[in-house]
């Protein structure tokens, strides 16, 4: 073995660079090849910054700066001076990605902010084209860019709109309540002896024309002749009650904003019992404006109303509360009681952020290995069933925006775990891309559980925001130039180690192979993962860096990072799995499914030999499909003719005259629809019954033959009904 | 946005009604009146509906039809004359959670109460409206009303009426906002039921033009339909109308029809003989009026009075100072 091969191998296994063969990668401002691009975010026009809009629902309230001026000049930015429109609005717009890095304000004030700095100085129809594409923008909010005030700031919004719309709609609620049964309390009122006094007629009237009636004598006459029925004692003073319990709940939104998980529950056990004694006002006020209200059967069940705990109906009437906690500082008091959350199904959307998903498994601070980070909440939270989960790094925060707001509006706990990509240890590499790397490496998988989406995972989970949710790790295309200036274009993969190799702490874990090449000796990072070495490997490991001047460095790999990787591709399958991508029954059954066909069309394919399975099958069919037949035909056969001796009328085709039942009711009936049958044939004469089927206007009542040989008048009556037999 | 609890409760309190408890007085309708059938089908819907007779209303004009309220153990307004749609929309406006019904006689709705008519139609408003159509005005004893046909020896019009009849279908479906027009006759009570089912089910204006025997002043003009299955033509549809295969094998003349079918909804619309029966025309997507207006204001005495005062301040004159 050589050296150089020594030493790679060396490294490998130990994570040591023993001789000068391979060089550190510390201080070399190394990045993985495929963020080469990515030097300057504020170059690009991407989904950032945000912008939080004032206006619009839960899931629209958030929108992309460059989505809401691609908007504006469509609709500003026609006919001949569009370009320039166009060209001063995106210029503009770059300006305000620049200006918003750590500084958040509302787009308005930043918008005549740049376009002052900007100035008309330079060109005269600068202010023109911002003018035009200010007004069609049409909505204004805070501009955010993606740092670690992100996650906070983006879920506590959407809430904020949620939670404004749900009080409103409470309390309009409320409010019609109040007036409704206000209203029952009036109308007795006025049904009183108070109400009819003559002072009370007079204050009804108002200030005009007074002195023109005569208030006393109208209520002596009023008095004397009106309704005067009035609401029980115990019925008025419930209605008082219910009154004074409903304009009990005066919380704002803001009295549910929490930044720790025992608080919020310590003030939901306190809130309790006024939300009990609301929501059982509600639902007695609205039996009592149904006027449905029964003593007897009511109060004892209100008397023990939320004993047993609100239903989720009740509870979704009131605010959700939002906690925001950071992983990091979480203590075990404040484990136990997020966990308590998540069980109880309490209406809590709980915001984890987290800042460091590296951090615990930093080497050297008695951490078993790496990634071993905080609790993955997210997935314990999955395991519950009933709990709303969504993780996702802020750089996707607004393409989960929809998410957000249906884990806000999900009548029951929601958990959302955001990565917001700043831990400090990341050197000046932007939260935005450390996030999104995150994601790209399956670090930080992006998933969401809707626990009322549907009957099954297929509809309630989804890993559709992933990139490239089908694969092990996204695979770009890249292209660079070899040492011959010749054109390369390669495939490369995103992995756990590019993620990593964000992260100075993991600087030790890699080394840069100074020729700068690649040779046999090394392979790329998939493949190492889809060979098992024991002892000594072959190859080593190796993925693509570039350095700071943007010249492409190869750079190896040790075995504990290797393993690392591993671990988080083992840890993206099960995430796949539960997604329904490459699952294992699935996939199993499949295979059996496959070869069981594949078995029977070889057995077709022999020739038949003695007594043939395969016709005595293909009979079979037929043999149902005779026998479905003959029940198709009795099902249409025509029910049993009734005897042309008996009386009877058919039934479903009576108009209701009366006719029949006119001449006799005994014999003649309506049924349960008001429909004539004969109820008693001998409860009236022959004769009637041939009265009856001559004057029925759609002919229907069959008289059949005489039951009393005795009846005068028989031979005519026979005849007359022969027309009906 | 009653809580689970009380929806529970009304649902496990909640009364059977029978077919009794819809029923009230005997009617006076002549012996043999189509009236009858229409009655005992339209109180066998709010049996099989479990309709609460505090929240159904049914709204009338004048005539023998317009008796109906009085036959409804519900609440009930028998009108003026031509004026049922119009107090039903305003029944309609201020109380949506009640069922709104409303019985006019031909020379109710299309003679006098035209012009209302037409544009309920256009307002459509949740309410279903029932057209019993005897080709004359009954209660009045015998004059023709528009939808006599021509040449009727009335009491107006002794020598035969001059004017081709009106057809209230094709008058229906051309108004704009149109949503839901069927027809029905008396004599088969199976079609009449499920047609007027569909007609509350229907969210909107629902009108069904029943075509009515009236034995006292036209005592055979129907008798050649009634005595030749042939001369009824049944439409039928996934969408609309089933045919039972009793009803199939006596009316064996029959049409597919597509209720969304407008244009050919229209041309069946004018056909008089044979007389179709079913579900011309449905679109649950025409939105309904009293939606379109639909306010969150509480009606307090403090809002009534300041929307009264504004309007009187318009004509006020103020005595100069
Ligand atoms: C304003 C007014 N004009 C005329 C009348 C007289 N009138 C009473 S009922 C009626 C016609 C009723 O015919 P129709 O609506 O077809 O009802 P039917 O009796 O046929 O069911 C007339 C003209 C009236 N009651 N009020
Ligand atoms: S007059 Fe005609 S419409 Fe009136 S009740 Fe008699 S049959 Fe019915
Ligand atoms: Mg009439």
């Amino acid at each position: 073995m050589d050296a150089t091969r020594q030493a790679r191998v060396a490294f490998y296994l130990t994570g040591k660079r023993p001789g000068a063969e391979l060089e550190p990668v510390e201080g070399l401002d190394l990045r993985p090849a495929l963020l080469a691009r990515y030097r300057d975010l504020s170059t690009l026009r991407y989904d950032f910054p945000l912008v939080l809009l004032t206006d619009g629902e839960a899931d629209t309230c958030v929108r992309s700066l460059s989505g809401m001026v691609d908007d504006a000049l469509r609709q500003v930015a026609r006919g001949e001076d569009g370009e320039r429109v166009s060209k001063h609005v995106l210029r503009l717009e770059q300006a305000i990605r620049q200006a918003s890095r750590g500084k958040s304000r509302s787009l308005s004030a930043r918008w005549s902010e740049i376009a002052a700095e900007l100035g008309p100085e330079r060109d005269a129809l600068l202010p023109d084209s911002l003018d035009r594409a200010l007004e069609a923008l049409g909505s204004d909010g805070e501009v955010v860019d993606c740092d670690g005030e992100l996650p906070g700031r983006f879920v506590s919004h959407i809430w904020q709109t949620a939670q404004t719309k749900k009080a409103r709609r409470l309390h309009g609620e409320i409010a019609r309540l109040v007036h409704r049964v206000s209203n029952i309390l009036r109308a007795d009122l006025a049904r009183s002896e108070k109400g009819r006094s003559a002072d009370a007629l007079k204050a009804s009237l108002g200030g005009l024309d007074a002195d023109a009636f005569d208030f006393q004598a109208l209520s002596g006459v009023l008095s004397r002749t009106a309704n005067r029925t009035t609401i029980t004692a115990a019925r008025r003073s419930r209605l008082e009650q219910l009154i004074a319990a409903l304009q009990s709940y005066n919380f704002e939104p803001q009295a549910f904003r929490f930044t720790s998980c025992s608080e919020a529950l310590a003030a939901w056990r306190e809130r309790y019992p006024i939300l009990v004694g609301v929501a059982r006002a509600i639902a007695m006020a609205e039996l009592e404006i149904a006027g449905d209200y029964r003593e007897e059967r009511h109060d004892v069940f209100f008397d023990e109303y939320g004993a047993d705990g609100l239903s989720p109906d009740d509870i979704a009437l009131f605010a959700d509360y939002l906690v925001h906690v950071s992983a990091a500082d979480m203590d075990a008091g404040e484990q136990a009681a997020l966990m308590e959350i998540l069980s109880s199904g309490l209406p809590m959307k709980i915001l984890v952020q987290k800042d460091d998903i590296l951090a615990d498994s930093a080497p050297g601070q008695g951490g078993q290995g790496f990634a071993r980070s905080a609790p993955h909440f997210a997935h314990m939270a999955l395991g519950l069933n009933d709990v709303y989960v969504l993780q996702a790094p802020a750089s996707h925060l607004l393409r989960c925006s929809g998410r957000v707001a249906d884990g806000i509006a999900y009548a029951g706990t929601a958990l959302f775990s955001i990565f917001s990509g700043t831990n400090g240890f990341v050197g000046d590499y932007p939260p935005y891309l450390v996030a999104a790397a995150a994601a790209e490496s399956r670090a930080f998988p992006i998933f969401a559980y809707h626990p009322s989406a549907g009957p099954d995972w297929a509809s309630r989970f989804s890993l559709a925001t992933n990139p490239q949710p089908e694969a092990d790790w996204p695979e770009h295309q890249f292209d660079y130039e070899d040492a011959e200036r010749h054109r390369v274009s390669e495939t490369v993969a995103f992995t756990f180690v590019d993620f990593a190799a964000l992260d100075e702490r993991y600087a030790r874990h890699l080394a840069r192979v100074p020729s700068n090449g690649r040779d046999d000796a090394m392979m790329p990072i998939p493949k190492a993962l889809a060979v098992e070495v024991e002892g000594q490997p072959e190859q080593v490991p190796c993925t693509l860096m570039v350095d700071d001047q943007d010249r492409l460095q190869t750079v190896l790999v040790d075995e504990r990072l290797m393993r690392e990787t591993r671990r988080c591709r083992q840890a993206w399958h099960s995430i796949q799995e539960l997604g329904g991508i490459h699952n294992s029954y699935a996939e199993r059954t499949l295979a059996e499914e496959r070869k069981a066909r594949e078995e029977a069309v070889q057995e077709l394919a022999e020739p038949a030999t003695g007594t043939a399975p395969a016709p005595a099958a293909a009979t079979q069919p037929e043999d149902a499909g005779a026998e479905a037949g003959q029940e198709a035909a009795a099902a249409i056969e025509p029910e049993a003719e009734p005897s042309p001796d008996e009386a009877y009328i058919e039934t479903p085709r009576c108009t209701t005259c009366n006719e029949c039942t006119q001449i006799n009711d005994k014999m003649f009936a309506y049924n349960e629809n008001q429909q004539a049958y004969i109820a008693d044939v001998d409860a009236g004469t022959y004769a009637q019954l041939v009265e009856a089927a001559e004057s029925c206007q759609v002919a229907i009542i069959h008289p059949g033959k005489p039951r009393n040989p005795d009846e005068p008048g028989l031979e005519e009556l026979v005849r007359r009904a022969e027309p009906f037999v | 946005m009653a809580t689970a609890a009380s929806h529970c409760l009304l649902r496990l309190y909640e009364e059977r009604h029978e077919l009794e408890d819809y029923q009230s007085g005997v009617p006076r309708w002549c012996t043999g009146c189509g009236d009858n059938a229409i009655l005992a089908a339209v109180q066998r819907l709010c049996r099989d509906e479990q309709l609460r007779p505090e929240k159904t209303v049914f709204i009338s004009g004048i005539g023998c039809s317009s008796r109906f309220p009085h036959y409804m153990k519900t609440y009930g307004f028998h009108g003026i004359h031509g004026r049922a749609l119009p107090v039903a929309e305003g029944v309609r406006m201020a109380r949506k959670d009640l069922h709104v019904f409303v019985n006019t006689g031909d020379g109710d709705c299309c003679s006098i109460g035209a012009a209302h008519w037409v544009h309920a139609i256009r307002y459509n408003m949740n309410m279903t409206v029932f057209l019993h159509d005897n080709q004359i005005y009954g209660l009045t004893k015998m004059q023709a009303s528009p939808t006599s046909p021509r040449g009727l020896r009335s009491n107006t019009t002794p020598r035969g009426s001059f004017l081709e009849a009106m057809q209230p279908l094709t008058v229906t479906l051309g108004v704009q906002n149109v949503s839901f027009v069927a027809q029905a006759v008396d004599w088969i009570p199976e079609l009449l039921y499920d047609i007027v089912s569909a007609a509350y089910r229907h969210r909107g204006f629902s009108f069904i033009r029943i075509v009515q025997r009236c034995p006292e002043w036209l005592p055979s003009l129907f008798e050649p339909w009634l005595h030749d299955p042939e001369r009824v033509r049944l439409l039928h549809h996934e969408d609309g109308i089933q045919v039972s295969p009793a009803l199939a094998r006596v009316y064996r003349n029959q049409e597919h029809h597509n209720p969304v079918d407008i244009d050919r909804a229209r041309e069946i619309a004018s056909c008089i003989d044979p007389i179709p029966v079913g579900i011309l025309y449905r679109n649950p997507q025409v939105p309904c009026y009293e939606d379109l207006r639909a306010t969150d204001h509480l009606r307090t005495t403090e809002f009534i009075k300041n929307g009264l005062e504004a309007e009187f301040d318009k004509f006020t004159v103020w005595p100069s100072a």
